[in-house]
This record gives structure tokens, C-alpha cells and sequence, in this order.
């Protein structure tokens, strides 16, 4: 019988391994190798001419810098606001907010959040206005750390308050009544619990810091990094894919490190047998501070996204403000959008299905099978490894390895591109979440009789349906929002909306590149009411499924 | 728990249902058929094309698809002649790049009779200028003095005042280094970047249009960038206003070519080629006024006061070349 179970979880390893062989490794080879191959064979020539370049290395410097400062302030941002929601009394509704407001940047397509900084905090900026005087020099190491915490706060939080909502509460009570000082009750059963999702989120925001292209093409200024260097070897005016290549592969060595402190990290992993819904102790002091300090957050970061709804609605911003639906209407006149946005919607649902399979694929593999260390690895090395490559980089493998084939052109390439792109973070959460249920539910089950899958889908599904979910509307926000690799395998019958901004951007109608964002705002927000919806439904069977789940553990 | 796992399977099968509505309304177009155009061109070449095309009675048979200039210029290397587009505009030095590296293009086979000598492989739609725009408020409000030639952007009263474009990232920034190198030969031209570099700071953009988008939004008072561009703001009543440089208004040509697809080559490409280079020029010239052409006239009122040719071909090596005065600047400019 523990024979047959192997193989079912082996099945779905080698699927998933083989997806990413086909889709992510061979494109990266192929990268690889044409950073050694010039016109006369192989030679390690394009290594030396980037290395040398003017300010390579300072700017890989610098993105190094400025990474990790971003991933450390935007973790300890999303802590506070987590921590707001799971360890606090805050009032429910408050709690509610803050979980969705705290994500709402990632509604939104990146190419707003440059304009959105200089459009607020500019010269003639909305809150500069409102100040009478600009707060900060919006350009270089100021602007990228704040467009970057904006950008990666909500993946941060979404890992933080996921991992939390499965960590049992309890365990903080008896810490307390066991005599722990409220420090040592915190490191222990609340820090320490969740230092692999810490350590989880600060890669995950370093990665997204340090591979994004279009903050730096903002705010960046005089502070180079190496993002830009990537962005001019590859698609400047003399592109050279050898040299990109080369600049892709440099900028995967951060992540060789980070594979290894995540494996030693590990090992903090804990897990619980259920998760108890407990009072949550009265502390006025601490629901205060932490209420305020979550306001105080979201108000900065809600704050510098208001220009965006007073931008497409008036005239022409900063000079001419009187309101006007011109560039609205001038959108929807359009008459290739009702294409794209059927496109967009096909491409972001697909992407949601295929995507929360895989994902959930991979982690029942790593969380909660018998399978050697070394073959997990595998799957925790691919989903670091797809957070370490820029989007243009994985669209221009793509376009060298598929062009002349089928899959040129079609949905389906850009489906799979999106699952790819975006595996990590929602691998780690349903990881998490699988991880953190407790480990004998398929013994269990498999000593009453039921089969291996019989167990997944009956009991370990159903008790993870919350994050399933919440994997699902993350693949689908970001294949809305997303465009690096998209523009380059959309073909002419297969465009989205965001390729659709990236031409208006061209043509310089900046307003009407903030009305199709509001337009993504406006699907994403009604497609999230409706995945929550279904979570709410869910959540009064949710006591019918526990129960048989439990009674035969007891048994 | 079969009613969650039954609304888990709905979402499923909606979405594979999209995707088969999708797929099938994809296919009962005919898609194959029509020729499909990539450009690089903004919105109003684009226009122009089309409607030279619509009204030749192609109307229909296209389907046109527009890119920037760094990612159809990445599609082209990458794909060659897998490439979707049948036919494809774009500024000629990448087309000369592609069809080096890929040998993707045929050679037209029709006459244009162009005033320059063109590959045979491509003629052009446009020739597009490079001009110094202001911000007019701006300008008041810092009672700054109106800059009359390229040189004057190094004048310290503009620092943190102004922004170009980076030559490594956007051939729009060719324009300003063609008329520098003109006017003051590879060292003076090294001098005078190095000074604007200085003023711009921050401001050095890697996208062409970005400069203008800094002088709408009131961050920087002046400029360089597509002279059309800033034509069409100062006409739709922005505070804008543009200066043509006494260094020269030098000017880039994007072109029409025909991917060579073999046997599979779609014979109304070329003739699409032919109909927006005959019929489509008399649009294209009212916003890139620019004579081009055998019987063409440079009588727009558009026109530009310096326009002016580069004394060398316009190839990728001396793009290249150009580059490193750029860079040498750059590091002049931190000194």
C-alpha cells in the first residue's frame, strides 16, 4: 500500500519536474549557452565585455543594496499589518480592510507605480501640492525603496498572514500561563514559527526587487542597478542578446545563496495538529499601537495611488485639471479592447486553473510526502529559480525556443508563461499551508481503508481550500497585471489588455494608460469579491468536512 | 464538501469553456488570410497607414499590431523569420541589424524613388526629427532664459532642469549625439553631452518618450525628444513649446520591409507595402513633414528651421561609436 502512495506522489512529481524542464529549464539553457556563443564559437568574451562595462558592477552593487533594504523594511511592514490581523483585537471589519488593502497594489499593473510616485510626490505632484512643499527627492535610492515596498508589500503580506492563519494560537496561551515573559512567548510561538516565512518573504521581495525593470525606468535616476544594465544589453538600441544573456546569468549568483538559507531555515518548520480558534487575548496597548501603525501604512501606500483616480478623469495633469471623460470614452471607442479584454480574461482564468494545480501538485510533493530530500529540493530550487528571472528575460528564451513551433502565438504559451513566472509565491504558501496540517491525516486515512488520493482530495483539499483559493486570485491578479514577458509571445490575435497599455505608453497617452489600469483595477477587485465569495460559502461546510476528518484520526 | 469541490470544478470548466469560446472565435475569422503588420510607429503614422490601406480596398485583409521600438526590435532578432508579421515598420537600422543577422527580408519589387539610397530591401515611411521642448510655465516660474541651441542645455541655470534620453537604451537620443557630433566634432560633442549630462542628473532617460512625460508633468522644464511629439502637445494646448536646435534638426527614417517567408509568403504584403508607400505618404508627411521622396515638397507648416542630414551612412557601427562618446561623457559628467 505505502508502495502505491509513492507512486501517486511520484506521478505528480515527475509532471510537475517536467513541465518546468520544457518551460523554464531549456528556455534558461538555451539563454545560457547563447552567453558563450559569438560569431566565431564558443568564448567567454561577452562575460569579460559586461564585467568591464562602465558602472556594472557598482549598479549590481547597488541592486543588491537596495534590495535587501526594500525586502527588509517591506517584511517588517507586512508583519505589523499580519500581525494586526491574526494577534490582535482589532474590530473585524478593520481586520478586513486592512487584508485588502494591503494587497491592493498588486491590482494594479506596474507601469502606474513610477507615474503614481511622480505624479504624488513630484514637483507638481498631488501630495507635493497638498504639502506646498515636495517631502523628498523622489529620484534614485528614495523613489526605487518606496516603489519597490509598494510593489512587494502585498506579496509579503499574503505570504506572512497565510502562514500565520495556520499557526494554532494556542500554543501562545500556554507559553503565557507556563510563565514565559510576553517577549519569550512572542519569539517562541509566534517569531519563531514563522522564521521561515520571514526568511520565505524577504527572497521573495528581493527577487521581485531586484529583477523589475520598470520602477528603476522611473524613480531610478543616478542610481543604477542592474535591472536597467539587463534592460539596455538586451532591448537597447543595439540589442545583444549574448551580453543580456550574460547580465540574466550574473543575476542569478544571489540566488545560489539564498537556495541555501532557505534549506537551513527549514528545519523551523512546525506543524500543528489543528489549528484552534481561540479569543485572542485583551491588550488594549497593543491593539492600539498596532491599529495605528497599520493605518499609518496603508495610508501611505493608498495615499500615493489616489493621483491615479484624478489623472484619467481630468484634462491633462498637472496644468489643465477640469474633469473630463474624453480619454474614458476615448478608451472604450476602441474596438480591438473587447479582443483583448476577452484575451486578458481567458489568459488570467486559465492561468488561475493551471496555475493552483501545479502549485498545489508541487507542494503536496515537498509538504506532505515520504520523498527523498534531495528529489524536494528539486521543486524548491525550480520555484526560487522562476522568482530569480526577469520577465523579459524568460520572454525573449521563449521567443528563441518556440518561435517556428505550434505554440508560437497562442494562449497557451502565455498561459504556461504566467504559471511559470509566478510559481514561487504560491508555491510557498500552499507549502506552507500544507505543511503546517498535521503530517498523520493520509496514515490515517490509509489505515481506515481510503485510498492515497481518495485522502488528498476528502481531507487535505478541503482543509486547504482557504489558501487554494487565495493561490487561484494570485495567479489571476497577475496574469491581468502582468507584461515584461507577455509582449513579447502575445502575438497580433492574442494581445491582452496590459500589451495594450504598453502601446499607449508608446504613444505617449499616459491618461489613457491609467484608464485601462483602473479598467484591471475594476476586474481584478470583482474578480477577487467573487473568489472570497466562494471562500465564504465554503467556510459554513467547513465544520462538516473537519469532522470526519478528525474521527478518523481519533479512530 | 461536495458542494465546494462541485464550485471548485465550476470555476475549472468555466475557464476551459472561455478558453474554447476564445479559441474557436479566434479561428472563424479566417485569421490566416490576412496579412499581419508589426510597427513601431506611433498612433498617427498608424493611422495614415490605414487609411491608405482602406481606401485600396484592403480594408479587412490586415491586421495591424504596434510594438515600442525595443521589443519589436527583440522580436525581429529573436524569431527572424518565424515571425508572425508578414510585413513590418520599423526604424531602418534595426531593419538593417534583422536582416544581417536573420537574412529575413525580401527585396521590394516595386519602385520608390527616394531622394536617398535606400537597401533594397526597405524604403521609408517617415523620416522623424529630433527637437528641444519647454515647459512654458516651468520656464516662467524659474525665470529660466530660452535655450536656442543644444550647447545652451549646459548652461548651469538649467541643472536638475532638463532631461534627454540614454543613446544605450532609445535611438531617439541619435538625434541629439548626430547634431552634437556635427556641430562639434567627437570630442567637442563628448564636452557638450558631458555638460548636459550634468544638468539632467536624475533625468537620463532609457525611453524615448520619457522626457516628454517629464516635461508634461512639470519635473523638468526642458527636453529633447520627437519633434512631432511635442508639435502635437503645443497644438492640443498643453504648455508646451519646442525649439529647433541651430546644431540641426537631425532626423531618423523608420521603413517599410517584407518578411521573406518562402513558399508561404503572402503575396498581398508587398503589394500593402507598395499602397502605404504610394498613397499613405501625403498623411504622413502632415505630422513628419519631412520630404522623402522624387516630387515630394518641404511646404508643411510643420517644418522644422535646421533640418539637416548626417554626413555618414546611419549604420549600427556608427551607433555604436556614438555610444561610447556617450558613455565617456557620462563618466566626464561624474567628475
Amino acid at each position: 500500500m505505502s508502495r502505491k502512495k509513492e507512486l501517486e506522489i511520484k506521478g505528480i512529481f515527475v509532471l510537475v519536474v517536467l513541465v518546468f524542464l520544457i518551460f523554464l529549464l531549456v528556455p534558461l539553457a538555451r539563454l545560457f549557452l547563447k552567453s558563450f556563443v559569438g560569431d566565431a564559437g564558443l568564448t567567454p568574451d561577452f562575460y569579460g565585455e559586461v564585467l568591464t562595462g562602465r558602472g556594472f558592477l557598482r549598479a549590481f552593487g547597488n541592486s543588491l543594496v537596495i534590495s535587501s533594504v526594500s525586502a527588509v523594511v517591506t517584511t517588517l511592514l507586512a508583519f505589523i499589518l499580519a500581525y494586526g490581523v491574526h494577534y490582535c483585537n482589532l474590530p473585524g471589519r478593520y481586520k478586513g480592510f486592512i487584508s485588502r488593502a494591503a494587497v491592493a497594489p498588486m491590482l494594479l499593473p506596474t507601469i502606474t507605480y513610477g507615474f503614481a510616485i511622480i505624479y504624488s510626490f513630484g514637483k507638481q505632484g498631488l501630495i507635493t501640492r497638498l504639502f506646498g512643499t515636495q517631502l523628498f527627492d523622489i529620484y534614485g535610492f528614495n523613489g526605487l525603496l518606496l516603489g519597490y515596498v509598494i510593489y512587494t508589500l502585498p506579496v509579503s503580506f499574503l505570504l506572512l498572514s497565510n502562514t500565520m492563519s495556520y499557526i494554532d494560537k494556542k500554543f501562545s496561551v500556554v507559553s503565557r500561563i507556563m510563565g514565559d515573559s510576553p517577549f519569550a512567548t512572542f519569539v517562541g510561538t509566534v517569531l519563531r514559527p514563522l522564521l521561515g516565512t520571514l526568511a520565505a518573504s524577504f527572497v521573495q521581495c528581493f527577487f521581485l526587487c531586484f529583477t523589475d525593470y520598470g520602477i528603476p525606468a522611473s524613480v531610478g535616476g543616478e542610481y543604477e542597478v542592474a535591472a536597467t544594465v539587463l534592460y539596455n544589453e538586451m532591448l537597447g538600441s543595439v540589442p545583444n542578446f549574448s551580453r543580456g544573456a550574460c547580465v540574466a546569468m550574473l543575476m542569478l549568483i544571489p540566488s545560489v545563496v539564498t537556495i541555501a538559507l532557505l534549506h537551513y531555515l527549514e528545519k523551523y518548520n512546525i506543524r500543528y495538529n489543528k489549528i484552534s480558534q481561540i479569543e485572542i487575548r485583551r491588550g488594549r496597548i497593543r491593539d492600539t499601537v498596532f491599529g495605528v501603525l497599520s493605518a499609518v501604512i496603508l495610508a501611505c501606500i493608498l495615499s500615493v495611488f489616489a493621483v491615479i483616480f484624478v489623472v484619467p478623469f481630468v484634462d491633462e495633469w498637472p496644468y489643465r485639471i477640469q474633469f473630463t471623460l474624453e480619454h474614458v470614452l476615448g478608451v472604450f471607442a476602441d474596438n480591438s479592447l473587447v479582443t483583448v479584454c476577452r484575451n486578458s480574461l481567458v489568459v488570467a482564468l486559465l492561468t488561475a486553473a493551471l496555475g493552483s494545480l501545479t502549485t498545489y501538485g508541487a507542494a503536496l510533493t515537498t509538504a506532505r510526502s515520504h520523498l527523498p530530500g534531495g528529489v524536494k529540493q528539486v521543486i524548491e530550487n525550480i520555484s526560487l529559480i522562476t522568482n530569480t528571472i526577469p520577465g523579459m528575460v524568460i520572454g525573449i528564451a521563449y521567443l528563441l525556443i518556440f518561435s517556428g513551433t505550434p505554440l508560437q502565438n497562442t494562449l497557451f504559451l502565455l498561459v504556461i508563461c504566467n504559471v511559470i513566472h509566478f510559481f514561487s509565491t504560491p508555491y510557498l504558501m500552499m507549502k506552507s499551508s500544507l505543511t503546517k496540517m498535521n503530517a498523520s491525516w493520509e496514515t490515517t486515512a490509509m489505515l481506515m481503508g481510503d485510498t492515497w488520493l481518495k485522502t488528498i482530495v476528502r481531507v487535505v483539499t478541503p482543509n486547504a481550500m482557504g489558501t487554494i483559493l487565495e493561490v487561484f486570485s494570485y495567479y489571476f491578479v497577475n496574469a491581468m497585471v502582468t507584461v515584461s514577458a507577455v509582449i513579447f509571445i502575445a502575438g497580433a490575435r492574442t494581445m491582452v489588455i496590459t500589451t495594450k497599455i504598453k502601446e499607449l505608453q508608446y504613444y505617449t497617452k499616459f491618461n489613457e494608460v491609467f484608464v485601462l489600469s483602473l479598467l484591471i483595477l475594476a476586474v481584478n477587485l470583482a474578480a477577487r469579491g467573487v473568489f472570497r465569495g466562494i471562500a465564504a460559502g465554503r467556510q459554513g461546510a467547513k465544520r462538516m468536512v473537519r469532522r470526519p476528518a478528525f474521527r478518523k484520526q481519533k479512530a | 464538501m461536495k458542494k465546494n469541490l462541485k464550485k471548485y470544478t465550476c470555476l475549472l470548466t468555466a475557464a476551459a469553456m472561455l478558453t474554447g469560446a476564445a479559441l474557436t472565435g479566434c479561428g472563424s475569422g479566417g485569421g490566416s488570410e490576412e496579412v499581419v503588420i508589426y510597427t513601431n510607429a506611433d498612433d498617427e503614422a498608424m493611422e495614415a497607414m490605414k487609411h491608405a490601406l482602406d481606401a485600396n480596398g484592403y480594408e479587412g485583409q490586415y491586421l495591424m499590431q504596434s510594438f515600442g521600438t525595443s521589443e519589436l526590435g527583440g522580436k525581429l532578432l529573436a524569431e527572424g523569420t518565424n515571425i508572425e508579421a508578414d510585413l513590418v515598420t520599423m526604424s531602418s537600422f534595426y531593419l538593417d541589424s534583422a536582416q544581417e543577422q536573420n537574412s529575413m527580408f525580401q527585396d521590394l519589387t516595386f519602385d520608390a524613388p527616394a531622394m536617398e539610397e535606400y537597401p533594397s530591401f526597405y524604403t521609408p515611411i517617415t523620416a522623424q526629427e529630433g527637437a528641444i521642448f519647454v515647459n512654458t510655465e516651468m520656464m516662467a516660474e524659474h525665470q529660466l532664459p530660452m535655450p536656442t541651441c543644444l550647447k545652451d542645455l549646459t548652461n548651469p541655470v538649467y541643472e536638475g532642469l532638463v532631461s534627454v534620453t540614454d543613446i544605450q537604451s532609445s535611438s531617439t537620443a541619435w538625434l541629439l549625439m548626430q547634431a552634437l557630433v556635427s556641430a562639434y566634432g567627437e570630442d567637442g560633442a563628448e564636452e557638450v553631452l558631458a555638460g548636459i549630462y550634468k544638468n539632467a542628473g536624475p533625468h537620463i532617460e532609457s525611453s524615448g518618450s520619457a522626457p516628454l512625460k517629464k516635461v508634461r508633468a512639470g519635473e523638468v522644464a526642458i527636453g529633447f525628444g520627437l519633434r512631432h511629439q511635442a508639435v502635437a502637445d503645443k497644438a492640443d494646448g498643453l504648455p508646451i513649446d519646442y525649439i529647433d536646435p541651430m546644431e540641426g534638426n537631425f532626423s531618423l527614417t523608420e521603413s517599410v520591409a517584407v518578411v521573406d517567408k518562402g513558399d508561404k509568403s503572402n503575396p498581398l504584403a508587398m503589394e500593402m507595402a507598395e499602397c502605404i508607400i504610394k498613397n499613405g505618404r501625403e498623411e504622413l508627411q502632415q505630422t513628419y513633414p519631412l520630404a522623402i521622396y522624387e516630387g515630394e515638397t518641404n511646404d508643411s507648416e510643420n517644418l522644422s528651421a535646421y533640418p539637416m542630414i548626417f554626413s555618414e551612412p546611419l549604420t549600427v557601427e556608427l551607433l555604436e561609436a556614438h555610444q561610447q562618446i556617450s558613455e565617456n561623457a557620462r563618466v566626464l559628467a561624474e567628475e
